[in-house]
């Protein structure tokens, strides 16, 4: 090194300074993409300060470390994705002070970066990149000569942090908008199962300020038997880190779900693998299991509020059950299971806190004025529930929280109705399942509901098997009962087969036995089954 | 996942379907018990004292599910409680004609010892 290099920053005149400050502050950077951005703007900064290293971090909120962005003369440090504590080493010092910091010789400092110390780097001064007074990162400077940077130096680097702030800002938004809507879009279900006699709703509002997707997620499944499992979550943060922790615990609930374990068992399942996943992160659930043709709820519950259930009388109550603590936070916890009724008629609704959190307010008073909501919602008709209970909730705060809700409303099936169902088998135990409620409903005995739930299904699967070949085919299933006996009548467009390899022969032979008349009305528009069983009455 | 939830007692395969058997899922409880069969040992017992129903696709699948056992010299035998609407279901089909039918799985064990003995 020669004496000369050392003179460097005392090179430029005002002219220059002024050429420089116009280089860096060049509203054409505002329009690059991020990328695109930093790597010219760090090119400038170092040719402008003369410096032999340049180098932006930014700041990951999520895990309170500076990852290394964009480098000139530093590569590797990008390349090796450099991650920086905050308040550890001289970014991170850079971070927690939120001033500027110089150091004149890097062999006395304490540096985390190795790669700094590798490159010979003597001297360095870095300034805190800040937008509307909030950290997103630090930018700093080297040389690999010992320089005493001025006050003149710190100006300009500061001003081109400054610069570059809203820049990155705005290109930070930007990405993580198109990771929120892609990571939303995949999060939540495209839509809520078409079950016969039920309605599901759901509303998924982000809070008002930011596009930072949030944490919560809400899931339906339709177990084996006609059972229904809905799920709500909260994981603890927002950030694409929640999202993709909620995506992890959503597949994990299913899976546990479909492979058949009781409630209380998939929660700690759950729970176990999210402490063993070492995320730092936790999250609050709760997963409901309903049996409508027996009208049972089971819930269970990881440190989630309360769901709000509102009985066939319109009367509120809240799912107080004693349930365990939230997920991931330590191994081996139990969960208990806490049993409901959920006769025809009933509504429940599941949401996250943001729902019912005020600030300045208890949880208590938010869940008062919940089940009060509850209350008006019951007494509408009009829309779904979730949207009743949120519209008789709403008032004027902007919401702080992202709000996921998810209703399920059992509808009272009344002496005649109709469905229009998939022509697939899956649709079979849900149908059964919808009969037995309605002639339970009706008072029917237990041979009675079974015959005719058994008939019915027979004649669906008739329907289905028609539907050969048919894309995205319907049937129709219209049920009436005058108290005396009930009538099913099952149509489709198809034609009858008279026999099948499977058996299908011996349905005719059952749905007779099973039922006290059966009509087949084949015709070239589809066939018609007419299912007819007395009913005796004075059932108990 | 299996349609069945399986239980191994004395080297007897004890299987619980997760759901109804219906025209949805007969092929995959077949399936689950053809596995059992071929994870070893002779007999399985069908415990059906849990399940709501079974329609004609699942009386066909158990019809020649007892009929591939008896081919491979193993027996499938049934648990259905009586007074049940399932035994009410198997009554009307003849099942028990073809298909052991026993009022509780200890029976049922206790039928596939007796002749394996």
């Amino acid at each position: 090194m020669d004496a000369s290099a050392d003179q460097a920053s005392d090179g430029a005149g005002a002219n220059e300074r002024l050429e420089i400050i116009q280089q860096i502050t060049d509203s054409a950077l505002a329009y690059m993409s991020l990328e695109e951005m930093l790597s010219e703007l760090l090119d400038r900064v170092r040719g402008g300060l003369e410096a032999d290293t340049a180098a932006v971090l930014l700041l990951d909120e999520d895990r309170d470390v500076l990852v290394a962005r964009a480098a000139r003369g530093l590569e590797e440090e990008v390349r090796q994705g450099v991650r920086v504590p905050v308040a550890r080493g001289f970014a991170g010092r850079v971070a927690a002070q939120r001033r500027p910091v110089v150091i004149e010789d890097l062999s006395r400092a304490e540096v985390v970066n190795p790669i700094l110390r590798q490159k010979g780097i003597r001297s360095l001064l870095g300034v805190p990149v800040q937008v509307e007074g909030r950290l997103i990162g630090v930018l700093h400077v080297g040389t690999l000569v010992h320089r005493a940077f001025d006050d003149d130096d710190i100006a300009l680097l500061q001003l081109a942090a400054d610069r570059a702030a809203i820049a990155i800002d705005r290109a930070q938004l930007t990405e993580q908008r198109a990771v929120t809507e892609i990571m939303q879009r995949t999060l939540l279900p495209d839509a809520l199962p078409q079950v016969p006699g039920v309605r599901f709703s759901a509303k998924y509002l982000p809070a008002g300020s930011g596009v930072r997707i949030g944490g919560d997620w809400y899931d339906v499944l339709q177990l084996a038997n006609g059972r229904l499992a809905l799920v709500i979550g909260d994981v603890v943060g927002r950030g694409v880190l929640a999202a993709s922790v909620m995506s992890e615990i959503r597949t994990a609930v299913r899976a546990y779900l479909v492979e058949g374990h009781e409630l209380a068992v998939v929660m700690a399942l759950l729970n176990d693998m999210l402490v063993s996943m070492e995320r730092r992160c936790s999250a609050t659930a709760a997963i409901v299991e309903l049996d409508l043709e027996r009208g049972e709820l089971q819930a269970v519950s990881a440190g989630h509020l309360p769901g709000l259930l509102v009985g066939p009388d319109g009367a509120p109550a809240l799912l107080e059950c004693r349930g365990g603590p939230p997920l991931g936070v330590m191994t081996g916890i139990e969960y208990p299971i806490a049993r409901f009724q959920f006769d025809a008629g009933s509504a429940l609704l599941l949401y996250t806190d943001g729902l019912v959190e005020r600030r300045g307010e208890s949880i208590d008073e938010g869940l008062r004025r919940l089940a009060e909501a509850g209350r008006l919602a019951a007494a509408g008709e009009e829309a779904s529930f979730a949207d009743r209970v949120y519209r008789a909730l709403v008032d004027e705060t902007p919401l702080e929280d992202d709000v996921a809700l998810l209703a399920i409303e059992s509808l009272a099936l009344g002496s005649s109705f109709q469905m229009t169902l998939d022509t697939r088998p899956a649709v079979l135990a849900g149908l059964r399942s919808v009969i037995g409620r309605w002639l339970i409903n009706a008072g029917g005995h237990a041979d009675e509901v079974f015959g005719m739930a058994l008939a019915t299904s027979e004649a669906a699967a008739n329907a289905i098997e028609h539907a050969y070949g048919v894309h995205d085919g319907t049937f129709t299933v219209r049920c009436e009962t005058d108290g005396a006996q009930a009538r099913v009548v099952v149509r489709d467009s198809g034609r009858w087969r008279e026999t099948h390899p499977h058996g299908r022969g011996r349905g005719l032979e059952l749905m007779r036995s099973l039922v006290d008349e059966v009509d087949v009305q084949r015709g070239d528009g589809g066939t018609t089954v007419t299912l007819v069983r007395r009913l005796a009455g004075d059932a108990g | 996942m299996s349609a069945l939830r399986i239980e191994r007692v004395d080297g007897v395969c004890v299987a619980r379907p997760r759901e109804d058997i219906d025209a949805a899922s007969a092929r995959r409880v077949r399936d689950a018990l053809a596995e059992c069969l071929d994870e070893g040992g002779d007999s399985i017992v069908l415990d059906l004292s849990e399940t709501r129903y079974v329609d004609s696709a699942g009386i066909d699948m158990l019809f020649r599910t007892s009929e591939l056992l008896r081919e491979r010299r193993a027996r499938l035998e049934l648990v259905i409680p009586r007074e049940s609407n399932l035994a009410r279901l198997a009554a009307i089909v003849a099942l028990p004609t073809v298909v052991p039918v026993h009022e509780s799985v200890e029976l049922a064990l206790a039928a596939t010892r007796e002749t394996s003995a």
